[in-house]
């Protein structure tokens, strides 16, 4: 190795060894973990023990369900929401721009429990805003949080409330690189304003769109805050258990650290072929 | 085919105004420039044409018809961008089709233009291919295609080939000019590049500073230019202006005599006006009107710093006094850095501008 090269990784060093022992070596471990009996003294090795559990036990199988519901109506609606948001805060009449923009972008950076506090405050069932709002129009009052639909539908709303404007930033970063001499190419083409829309701005935007899509389906994969806080812990009766409140249930509530391991490489397992997936369907045509 | 015709075209954007009334008349069928330095307001102004840009003031007309209310897609106009403007993620095909198939255009139609200018421009073998695919000079193509099919009365060039090479800009040129002869239609064509400007155009706009300098043909510009910034403009390598100043007059010349050239004295036949002795003039000289000392009226000394010897001609550049002056030689390794020799100035061959630039004959 030449003297400049090993000067280099002498600084690099102090990060290569946490990076080692707080990233790596979990990864490994946690690996190796799933294959364990791990509630027995001393860990068994048994390979089937965990991963055999994980096919017939009903509890994963609803977390699962869960967890592909809420990615397959959050995700689509979310995203379509943040190209709405992105294409409204990119238009030329939108005056304190920079304020939306702030405003969109607000609640990532607003703390979770502080979030899921205000949810359940406005979704109360007698207290709550959004009943009041319900009523005054005329309709019945909704019991979010007994409800296995009406509490699925609250932690998509609420997921989407938090990642929308997010999503929305990425997608306005896209849209502005579109050069506008395409846009005035299209208007000398008699192309109207929705037809460029959809044959122009959306196939431009597809690599954000991607982007923004592999993101959720990671976080979608992963879901933990909204359940846990907001409807308690994944109720009502585990109907918005999600894989994640299920790791942490058998991780740090039951201490299966064997059967957490596996469902945490499931988890991201199942998020890594989806999201391959999902760039097989959005590839570039050669 | 149609004429396009700008009568006191004003823009303004908020209280700044770019182009203080332009009067330009393109005949049906002519190929004209527009040329300027940047900022001129070259492009705007064919942005207005185009319909890109509003209209503060006065009429634009194609056709006979003002078009200050027409929309772009309906002046019967074609654009070419500088950036090109292709649709990165369509097929050549795709980019010369797709105005015509979002318009509802009958399908065998849409496929006999694109044919048409696919054959024209000899991009027929690129027909599947995507932007990124294709070189500067291929997209630089596809770009006119896409105009060519819209059948337009008027082709409208922003600046279309400042981002090629060098060589591959004199081939599009020798293309765009073949272009205009095949379709007979009129076109407007800006740049910045004087040489684009003196072989591509029927008649050439000089603007400047949102301003129409001149309006001509471009040898009647090289020729015969009305003021200095366009003598100055149109010409590569550009002309000479020596300092001089006058010192006699008589009824048909004046007798001046250049400062910075150790009293060297030319007289000078005028037409129409006569400057006041003393008056401070500028007299500009082409390179090439540069003669051996004593073919011209009035010998001057100097010494060259840099001759560039480009084969065919050189270009001895050299500091007289304060001006730096620009000859061009016969192909010829004699003259070089150094050099002390002596050019003399033909009257005919230099032009007198007074101390605003106007031009005095």
């Amino acid at each position: 190795m030449r003297t400049q090269n090993a000067t280099a990784y002498r600084f690099l060093t102090p990060y290569l060894l946490i990076f080692a022992v707080f990233w790596i070596w979990p990864i490994i471990s946690s690996f190796l973990i799933s294959f364990q009996a791990t509630r027995t003294v001393p860990w068994r090795f048994a390979p089937a023990f965990n991963w055999g559990r994980l096919i017939g036990d009903p509890a994963f199988y609803n977390a699962l369900k869960n967890t592909l519901l809420i990615l397959v109506i959050q995700v689509p609606v979310m995203i379509a929401l943040a190209i709405v948001m992105a294409v409204l805060l990119n238009s030329p009449l939108l005056k304190a721009r920079g304020l939306y923009r702030f405003a969109f972008f607000a609640p990532v950076v607003v703390g979770e429990v502080a979030y899921s506090a205000v949810f359940r405050l406005m979704f109360s069932l007698d207290f709550g805003i959004v009943n009041k709002l319900l009523n005054s129009i005329g309709l019945p009052k909704v019991d979010w949080f007994s409800n296995v639909t009406p509490a699925m539908a609250l932690i998509m709303i609420a997921v989407t409330w938090r990642w929308a404007g997010y999503n929305a930033i990425i997608i306005l970063a896209g849209l502005q690189s579109i050069p506008e001499d395409v846009y005035e190419a299209a208007t000398l083409d008699r192309v109207s304003k929705v037809k460029q829309f959809f044959h122009i701005t959306l196939p431009l935007l597809k690599p954000v769109i991607v982007f923004c899509a592999v993101l959720s389906i990671i976080g979608t994969m992963q879901l933990f805050t909204e359940p846990f806080l907001i409807t308690e812990r994944g109720g009502p009766g585990g109907g918005t258990e999600t894989l994640g409140l299920l790791l942490y249930r058998q991780g740090f509530r039951s201490l299966n650290f064997g059967y957490a391991s596996a469902v945490a490489y499931t988890m991201a397992g199942l998020a890594i072929a989806i999201t391959l997936v999902q760039l097989w369907l959005m590839r570039e045509p050669k | 085919m149609a004429a396009v015709t700008l009568t006191n075209v004003v823009k303004r954007f908020g209280n700044f105004e770019v182009v203080h009334g332009a009067n330009i008349d393109i005949a049906d069928g002519e190929f004209v420039v527009f040329v300027g330095p940047s900022g001129c307001g070259k492009s705007t102004l064919l942005r207005m044409v185009a319909g890109l840009e509003d209209i503060s003031g006065g009429d634009i007309a194609i056709g006979g018809k003002v078009v200050n209310d027409v929309e772009p897609a309906d002046r019967g106009i074609a654009m070419v961008f500088q950036s090109y403007a292709l649709y990165p993620h369509m097929t050549v095909e795709q980019n010369l089709s797709f105005g015509l198939r979002m318009n509802g255009n009958p399908r065998a139609d849409t496929e006999r233009r694109v044919k048409r200018a696919a054959e024209i421009l000899r991009i027929d073998e690129l027909m599947q291919r995507r932007p990124k695919q294709l070189s500067g000079g291929q997209r630089q193509r596809v770009a006119i295609g896409r105009a060519i099919v819209r059948e337009p009365q008027v082709f409208l060039f922003d600046e279309p080939l400042s981002n090629l090479d060098a060589e591959l800009r004199v081939q599009m040129r020798v293309e765009i000019s073949r272009l205009h002869k095949e379709l007979g239609v009129t076109m407007i064509y800006v740049t910045h590049d004087q040489t684009e400007a003196m072989t591509l155009a029927d008649r050439i706009v000089v603007l400047k500073a949102g301003n129409v300098e001149q309006i001509g043909a471009p040898l009647d510009l090289y020729d015969d230019p009305a003021n200095r910034f366009v003598a100055g403009f149109i010409g590569s390598p550009k002309m000479n202006f020596l300092s001089a100043k006058v010192v006699d007059t008589s009824n048909s010349a004046a007798i001046i005599e250049l400062v910075n050239h150790g009293g060297a004295r030319l007289s000078k036949p005028l037409r129409d006006a006569f400057p006041a002795i003393g008056a401070e003039i500028v007299l500009g000289v082409r390179p090439e009107h540069f003669f051996e000392a004593g073919e011209g009226d009035c010998d001057i000394p100097i010494k060259a710093d840099v001759a560039e010897h480009l084969g065919s001609v050189s270009y001895v550049y050299a500091n007289a006094g304060p001006e730096e002056l620009i000859v061009e030689r016969e192909a010829s390794r004699q003259r070089a850095g150094g050099d002390h020799f002596t050019v003399s100035i033909k009257a005919e061959r230099s032009l007198l501008f007074d101390k605003s630039g106007a031009r005095i004959r």
